[in-house]
């Protein structure tokens, strides 16, 4: 091993030494808030954070579960879970779906402007959803999409991202796969789905995961489209029960769980896109 | 099973690049054609625009008495052989070989039926199940041929299918290529740069240089009797010798060597002189005198290559001459050989035009 890496044991130590600072970075919040989901809000409120495990677990987790709020009692943590899922997955969908289709189209068809097509879409990331909340506030108003889950989605397909990925990727497959799949009778349709999904299927999975996070993570736009209770998400449900408190720090670990969750099932398919086998 | 009629062909690409500049030929029923010449002479793209790859700018292509200028690549019933053999990453072998039959609606039977059969003719059965990546590169280019062969077209397109290959793979590959061609007797065209595989695989070869075809006929009469300079050069290993010559009414004169034995040419003008490495002899009378400058042993021949004593400096690749021999021949270096030719068997080209004179 060492011959072949021409690493010494001393600078083996120090990759190492440097990984795993980076590890404990990393991974301390995370502990810090688990851990302290475990107190009392007394305790949390007297003394902080809490770096070691507390008695208050079991009574923290089950006064979240059963909390309930709003005028009429609807915003539960199960109701809100829906929300947030309902929003991630949409989110996640159709910027995977969109964005795959529109590289797919500026990749493999000779449209006259697709090069300007694609710069456009890549502009799009020089204005984030922040930048541009009042007039996009007016043109979801306009549709009639406010207090709904479809005004909280659209705006946020990020899909300048996901596109620009899908399309370098197209990019690197060889022109002679599109040629022979043409002389195997393939039209546009058959190609996408019998070539090109097949071979994206990892990194859709990748697409897909990253823009679970942007929508599960999504605060600031739901809290301006959204007047109704009833449409609220966990990350805007902590704020109802209470950072500091211990049933408030329950429901951060409740709501780290689900990306956690799908980013452990989506995890080989992560590093197959990112090692490109293809 | 059909011929192929090419009339008066043209590419122009729209940035005004011209890649083929009229191409006028008739590729009969069962015949191995194949295209050679340098890169950028335009071969492959006359190959795509049979297939349908790229779109015929003017003139007109006939498959079977059938235009086929706007018919769709898939419907023009001819299979292609790609250069990175363009085998389906993630399908079996099987799946790549029946695509093209799934998609054209065939009953699933009779494809696997194909399938197999095409499998032991190129001796991929073992493999059927097996991803491409499984697979080395000649297996691969087996596969990519029984894709091609499973759909039973009218003709078969080849654009440089060994060139990815080992050299000593290519050898087995072309010869299996030919036996494959003459077993099911289809119409094919086979692009290369490659003389040797072109000399080898082609029952007529054409040889394009600019986007014109220079000459088209067997390969023994291309090599024998080419039209052009650019022909004799392109045909034939190793390359034939070229000497800048002008004719005074007698002799053909560079320097001081004065070759006599020539008649009814052209004076004034710059010619060049053709001669064969395998068309010198060594002869106490010959006409010229070669200093010794490489020996290369390749087993049975030798070739020995050095410069014509005598004539005047031009610039190194032209002035070195080689001759073929048998191995026994092995001269030392910077000796001097004596050496002869057949006038009969000398070419003679104008140097400007190109063009055969003798």
């Amino acid at each position: 091993m060492q011959a072949v890496t021409g690493y010494s044991l001393v600078r083996r130590c120090i990759s190492h030494l440097i990984l795993l600072c980076g590890v404990v970075i990393m991974l301390a919040p995370v502990v810090l808030i688990v851990l302290s989901s475990t107190h009392t809000t007394q305790t949390l409120q007297q003394q902080g954070l809490q770096w070691v495990w507390g008695d208050q677990a079991l009574q923290n987790y089950s006064r979240v579960l059963a909390f309930e709020a709003g005028f009429f009692d609807q915003v539960t943590p199960l109701a809100m879970l829906q929300n947030s899922l309902i929003v991630a997955l949409g989110v996640a969908t159709l910027t995977t779906l969109f964005s795959l289709l529109t590289a797919y189209a500026i990749v493999f068809f000779e449209m006259p402007l697709a090069k300007w097509v694609f710069w456009l879409v890549l502009m799009t990331l020089l204005f984030p959803l922040e930048s541009r909340f009042i007039t996009t506030f007016q043109i979801t108003a306009l549709l009639g999409l406010i207090n709904t889950h479809v005004g909280i989605i659209l705006p946020v397909l990020a899909a300048a991202l996901g596109t620009f990925f899908f399309r370098q990727y197209f990019l690197t497959l060889p022109k002679y796969l599109i040629e022979a799949a043409i002389l195997d009778g393939a039209g546009p349709w058959k190609f996408l789905v019998d070539i090109i999904l097949p071979l994206s299927f990892s990194r859709a999975g990748a697409i897909f995961v990253i823009a679970f996070m942007i929508g599960w993570n999504q605060y600031l736009w739901p809290l301006m489209i959204s007047t109704d209770d009833s449409l609220y998400t966990l990350v805007r449900g902590i704020r109802l029960i209470g950072q500091e408190s211990g049933p408030g720090m329950a429901l951060v670990v409740i709501t780290i769980l689900p990306p956690f969750v799908l980013l452990l099932v989506f995890q080989r398919w992560f590093y197959g896109a990112l090692s490109s086998r293809v | 099973m059909a011929n192929v009629q090419l009339n008066g062909v043209r590419k122009t690409y729209p940035n005004g690049a011209i890649a083929v500049r009229g191409v006028d030929m008739t590729i009969d029923d069962g015949e191995f054609i194949v295209f050679v010449g340098p890169s950028g002479c335009g071969k492959s793209t006359l190959l795509r625009m049979i297939a349908g790859l790229e779109k015929i700018t003017e003139g007109d292509i006939k498959i079977d008495d059938r235009q086929i200028n706007d018919v769709s690549p898939a419907d023009r019933d001819v299979a292609m052989v790609f250069q990175n053999y363009a085998l389906y990453p993630h399908m079996t072998v099987r799946g790549n070989m029946s695509y093209g039959l799934k998609n054209r609606g065939m009953p699933k039977a009779e494809i696997t039926k194909k399938v197999e059969e095409a499998a032991s003719l190129l001796r991929i059965g073992d493999f059927l199940d097996r991803q491409p990546n499984q697979l080395s590169g000649g297996q691969r280019q087996r596969v990519a041929m029984g894709r091609a062969i499973v759909r039973e077209p009218k003709v078969f397109l080849f654009d440089e299918p060994l060139s990815n290959l080992d050299a000593k793979l290519r050898v087995q590959m072309r010869i299996e290529i030919k036996r494959l061609q003459r077993r099911l007797n289809v119409t094919s065209i086979y692009v290369t740069h490659d003389q040797t595989e072109a000399m080898t695989l082609a029952d007529r070869l054409a040889v394009i240089n600019d986007g014109k075809i220079e000459q088209m006929g067997s390969p023994i009469e291309l090599y024998k009797n080419p039209a052009t300079l650019f022909v004799a050069s392109f045909i034939g290993s190793p390359q034939v010798n070229r000497l800048p010559v002008t004719f005074d009414g007698q002799n053909l004169v560079n320097g001081d060597l004065v070759i006599p034995g020539f008649t009814g040419l052209p004076q004034k003008t710059r010619l060049v002189l053709g001669i064969r490495p395998d068309d010198l002899h060594q002869s106490g009378d010959g006409q010229f005198t070669l200093r010794v400058d490489i020996v290369e042993q390749h087993g049975a021949d030798n070739l020995i290559y050095g410069a014509l004593r005598g004539t005047e400096e031009n610039d190194a690749d032209d002035a070195e001459f080689c001759f073929k021999t048998d191995h026994s021949l092995l001269p030392a270096l910077e000796t001097t050989l004596q050496l002869g030719f057949d006038t009969e068997r000398a070419m003679v080209f104008e140097q400007e035009s190109g063009q055969r004179l003798l």
